[in-house]
């Protein structure tokens, strides 16, 4: 009989066989164990091809501008962080870590290790690349990071005109792109490839 | 190659224990400390998990004060310096006539930090002096604080966004606070509180659990 042991209550349960569209949960618990119809590899690597181009304006583009006494200033993610560096190095780093670094590396990681199912292969840094995702991936933050730009743009309005700039385009599509990835990434998917199962 | 496990038994009990890296599971007699699946480190049990929680958690627990007293923002208009605090931001948000975002602030700077060391301190107690609680329900008030607790990096985020904005303008200028670095280590270390906390613990102290 095939089990399957939960690692948030620690309960073994009979390994249930799923129908498309279904998902398993523990019985104790309830938390979810797996679900079906989790996107093949091909899929993944091009999300995660597209969120890796995405990144690049996203971060650096302005986001939003604002118009006070005649002068207009943009204001990318980048150099929010970077520009308290001085003042508060903590905050930045934890800024950068959230809302860039995470997310870059995730989407990294998820393209070496689809592209490994994609091509065949089981190359020696695979295991380092899945342990590495599997710590990094409750740190991406960039949904909190949208809802943080439309809460700052409600405070300037008060201030001074706001814009909202070509940079948060990019921003909102590599949100739902990265979003995407994190719900559809199984961990014991390409743990199990690696073991060659 | 391995025995059959009884289903409805917790797998500490069948000497079985998963990896919380690649979720293998493995004979604990046979590996006591490196899974043999992905070679990460392996317990039955987060090693120390209590002391690491509650060691979290009061460093929180001290932040917070600093974190709500001092300005997390200062704001430089007419070179006149204006200091702001949590609340003194929350009341300014109000007088704007902005209700919505000053709830939204106020939940994500104010309620989830205290919320989640008190929600999270108490689980702790719960399973050290074995309360017999239901646990489903302290496992539903984990998941809450474990969900929530990312929204508080919120506030950092707006000051960032702020600064940037108000940037080289000789009129308007903002600059972060100490508030803002001790407001940062209290969500940091309530992250790790939650990561660090064993959920399985809240089962094994309880005697009805099977």
């Amino acid at each position: 009989m095939d089990t399957i042991i939960c690692n948030h209550c620690d309960m073994v349960s009979t390994r249930p066989i799923l129908r498309s569209g279904q998902v398993a949960k523990c019985p104790r618990c309830h938390r979810a164990f797996f679900k079906t119809n989790t996107l093949k590899a091909n899929k993944m690597f091009a999300l995660a091809i597209t969120a890796l181009i995405l990144i690049i304006p996203a971060f650096t583009f302005p986001l939003m501008s604002i118009h006070l006494l005649g002068i207009t200033e943009g204001a990318n993610l980048l150099q929010g962080a970077l520009m308290m560096i001085e003042g508060a190095p903590v905050v930045t780093f934890v800024i950068l870590f959230c809302a860039v670094l995470v997310p870059t590396l995730l989407t990294l990681c998820i393209a070496y290790s689809s592209a490994s199912i994609m091509l065949g292969k089981r190359p020696p840094l695979l295991g380092y690349v899945l342990k590495l995702t599997s710590s990094l991936i409750h740190w991406s933050m960039l949904d909190v990071y949208l809802i943080s730009l439309l809460v700052s743009a409600v405070k300037i309005t008060s201030d001074a005109d706001v814009y909202f700039s070509s940079g948060l385009c990019f921003f909102v599509v590599l949100l739902i792109v990265n979003i995407t990835l994190i719900s559809e990434y199984s961990s014991t998917k390409y743990w199990k490839y690696l073991r060659n199962e | 190659m391995n025995e059959p496990l009884t289903p409805g038994i917790s797998a500490i009990q069948q000497d079985r224990q998963v990896c919380l890296v690649c979720n293998m599971d493995s004979s604990i007699s046979e590996n006591p400390e490196i899974c043999p699946c992905c070679h990460s480190d392996i317990a039955p049990r987060i090693k120390r998990s209590q002391q690491k929680t509650w060691a979290l958690l009061i460093t929180a627990m001290i932040f917070i004060i600093p974190a709500n007293v001092y300005p997390i923002t200062y704001l430089l208009k007419n070179s006149t310096l204006y200091p702001d605090t949590i609340y003194s931001g929350l009341i300014t948000l109000i007088r704007n006539d902005q209700e919505g975002i000053a709830l939204i602030v106020f939940i994500a700077s104010i309620l989830v930090p205290i919320f989640k060391i008190l929600a999270l301190a108490f689980i702790a107690l719960t399973v050290h002096f074995r309360w017999q609680l239901n646990p489903k329900k302290q496992f539903i008030a984990f998941s809450i604080v474990e969900w929530v607790g990312r929204w508080s990096i919120l506030d950092l985020f707006v000051i960032s966004i702020m600064v940037a904005v108000f940037d080289k303008g000789s009129l308007v200028s903002v600059y972060p606070g100490i508030a803002a670095t001790s407001f940062t280590i209290v969500v940091i270390t309530t992250l790790f509180a939650a990561e660090s906390f064993d959920t399985r613990l809240i089962w094994d102290s309880n005697n009805n659990a099977k």
